[in-house]
């Protein structure tokens, strides 16, 4: 494996949660007011994707498929370490469930080149479904290796633990192959300063940036729309309800002296009740 | 505009009614609590159509599982059994699933597994084989109409009457969602462990048990399992305790499980638990894991020390009676779930709280050890 691994990650752009802009007061998202992030679980993925080409050489293209906006994920991905990526941005996707995006993703793929290794996330935090990795697995016909939380490459094979029910699995792969990535791996580390630099320097000019960030559509990869967005989706959203917060409201003890928010506990707990006697 | 009262196309040919199929789960011949659930939700749903509740298992010698299945409410048992079973490996047994519905006259109405690792490994591969539908991690289920008026497909505008909703959390599990996939069968889901209500074992329920052949392909050992390690728990009675104490990452290192555990030692049949960061920290051993992949409980009291409230540790303790979380960071989730959040340093908040308990034991109370105002 001289010229090295061909290594892929993917990448999604999702609202950020945490920031309250663009949460309507039905619960539902208005993504254009949102704030934006990279998904937190494809930290890992990135780490990961950047582990292996530390470790074993080789060469790290970033997959996103999402609106424009997503250009910035990518761009992270790229101050990262990253080589260069690609985002596949097209009206004709917008309500896809996770087999219309594994299938125009699985073409992007195809389009990008032939990976030896491809990394994605566990999940979403708004698709949520853990599904688009191992449906994506499917259509590229690869092993897989999801809920991974550590592995090492020797020659052509892939030695990685991943969670079970109570406990672990030691499985040894050969690649090409799709891990997912648990968030119990690596955190991703600090960007270097080389990195940002490099990526300032490049997002100043438009040309230079093109060559590192290459946006493409179902066309040029030659993904066939009816397969994809509304159309090529098995599944449909019927309905949404607003839920409370399990467990209700939660009585929040701060701003006091440690001793007399735990005096306010034990008493409005009754904690003595449970004691032993 | 054509007036589709008057010209609907025919719809029923989508999702008739049929069977619904159990995909059972066993870890080295340790049959998994949540295909006993799915045995009690997949019931009802085939009830509620009059149709049969089959389920397909797979491994290596089986013993009583078979029956075992029958009795916890299946009509018929498939059993796919060889050496190559014996651990779950993905492309085996997406093989001898996607053959199995192959050589079925028509497929199932409806597909379940667990929303366990081995369930969201192999569903989602299944549900791309076959290009149907599939809904991750759902909390409900249920059989009911859909009428679908959309007009970008014309020919699927129409009264669907057996659809398989499928309910589940979704943006951050502040919102419901009703899924459907009615155009094709069959429908899939796959639910969350410790959700669903088996039927009590019947050792009387008769049933067919059913041998399916199992033909592997070279390329379906690409990947080969090593070791599978499953730490089953011995001496932590973590399910029966009334009152667990749990410590997360937020303890600093394993010093802090001495302090829960002289805490856990004021209450009456209480237990020390953990999340699953400091287990693979090495600050505890597995057994004291709560969540997902460790233990479910539901004590009457739970004091989470120090613990997020990440969606993999909450599924396994969010039923709990009363719960306390320590946190010092106010915006924590675990303060979304929890009845009473105190936001300090978790060392001192339980060193204190050991303080009054021994307080109130001696009968001095808690005054005697809290300043007043
Ligand atoms: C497939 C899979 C299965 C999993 N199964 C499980 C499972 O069964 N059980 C489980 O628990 N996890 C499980 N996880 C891991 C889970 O996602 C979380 O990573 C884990 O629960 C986090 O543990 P934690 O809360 O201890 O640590 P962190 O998420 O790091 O949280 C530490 C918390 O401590 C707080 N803190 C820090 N310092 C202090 C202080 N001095 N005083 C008070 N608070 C402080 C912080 O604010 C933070 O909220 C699983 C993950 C995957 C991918
Ligand atoms: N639109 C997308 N673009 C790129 N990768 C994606 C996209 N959607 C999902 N993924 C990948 O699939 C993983 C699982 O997503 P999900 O099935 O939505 O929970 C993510 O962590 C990503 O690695």
């Amino acid at each position: 494996m001289s010229s090295g691994l061909n290594i892929f990650v993917l990448v999604k752009q999702v609202p950020d949660q945490g920031s309250k802009a663009g949460i309507n007061p039905d619960g539902t998202i208005d993504r254009a007011k949102a704030k934006r992030m990279l998904n937190p679980f494809d930290r890992f993925a990135l780490q990961a994707a950047l582990h292996a080409k530390k470790n074993y050489g080789g060469k790290v293209s970033a997959i996103s498929m999402g609106p424009p906006p997503a250009v910035e994920i990518l761009l992270e991905c790229l101050e990262h370490g990253v080589d260069d990526a690609y985002l596949l941005s097209d009206r004709r996707l917008a309500a896809s469930d996770t087999l219309a995006t594994a299938f125009a993703l699985f073409k992007t793929v195809a389009h990008v080149g032939k990976p030896d290794l491809v990394f994605c996330g566990l999940q979403t935090t708004d698709g949520d479904t853990a599904q688009v990795g191992p449906q994506l697995a499917e259509r590229m016909g690869l092993p897989q290796i999801t809920y991974c939380e550590d592995f090492s490459i020797e020659g052509n094979k892939v030695h990685g633990r991943r969670i079970i029910e109570g406990g672990y699995q030691k499985v040894v792969s050969e690649m090409p192959l799709l891990i997912t990535v648990a968030n119990s791996y690596h955190p991703l580390e600090y960007k270097s300063f080389r990195g940002a630099w490099r990526v300032q320097r490049l997002a100043r000019n438009e040309e230079e940036l093109k060559k590192y960030i290459h946006t493409v559509d179902l066309d040029l990869v030659g993904a066939d729309p009816e397969r994809t967005g509304l159309k090529g989706s098995p599944t449909i959203v019927a309905a949404t309800e607003k839920v409370g917060e399990i467990g209700g409201n939660c009585r929040m003890h701060e701003g006091q002296s440690i001793d007399h928010l735990v005096k306010d506990v034990v008493k409005e707990t009754n904690l003595a009740q449970f004691m032993t006697v | 505009m054509t007036d589709n009262q008057e010209t609907q196309p025919d719809v029923s040919q989508f999702c008739p009614k049929g069977d619904v199929l159990v995909i059972g789960e066993q870890i080295l011949g340790d049959l998994q609590p949540v295909t006993l659930e799915l045995l009690g939700a997949g019931r009802i749903l085939a009830d509620k159509m009059g149709q049969p509740l089959k389920c397909l298992i797979m491994g290596h010698n089986l013993g009583d599982i078979p029956q075992r299945l029958i009795e916890y409410g299946a009509d018929e048992v498939f059993v796919a059994d060889s050496p190559e079973l014996h651990v779950y490996r993905t492309l085996p047994y997406r093989r001898v699933v996607c053959d199995f519905l192959d050589s079925l006259s028509a497929p199932p109405h409806t597909c379940l597994l667990g929303s366990t690792t081995t369930g969201r490994d192999l569903a989602p591969r299944i549900a791309a084989h076959f290009e149907t539908g599939l809904t991750a991690d759902c909390t409900e289920l249920d059989i009911g109409p859909y009428e679908h008026k959309s007009k970008v497909d014309p020919t699927k505008i129409g009264l669907y009457p057996n659809c398989l909703y499928a309910i589940r959390p979704s943006f951050g599990e502040s919102l419901k969602a009703r899924i459907l996939g009615p155009w094709k069968n069959p429908q899939m889901a796959t639910t969350r462990p410790g959700v669903m209500v088996p039927n009590k074992q019947d050792p009387n329920r008769q049933g067919k048990i059913t041998p399916i052949p199992v033909n592997l392909k070279q390329e379906d050992f690409r990947l080969i399992v090593a070791d599978t390690v499953r730490e089953i728990s011995k001496g932590v009675k973590l399910t029966e305790a009334d009152v667990i104490v749990a410590g997360g990452f937020g303890l600093g290192g394993p010093e802090g499980f001495d302090l829960l555990r002289e805490l856990a030692a004021q209450f009456e049949n209480s237990a020390v638990a953990a999340s699953r960061k400091v287990v693979d920290l090495g600050w505890i051993p597995y057994q004291h894991q709560v969540g997902q992949t460790g233990k479910t409980v539901r004590p009457k009291l739970y004091i989470a020390a120090g613990i997020s409230g990440a969606i993999q540790h909450r599924v396994g303790m969010s039923k709990s009676g009363i719960i306390i979380a320590i946190n010092k960071d106010p915006d924590s989730p675990i303060f979304k779930f929890a009845h009473h959040g105190i936001v300090g340093d978790c060392n001192q908040v339980i060193s204190e709280m050991i303080k009054q308990l021994k307080a109130v034991k001696s009968g001095k109370g808690v005054e005697a050890v809290v300043g007043s105002h």
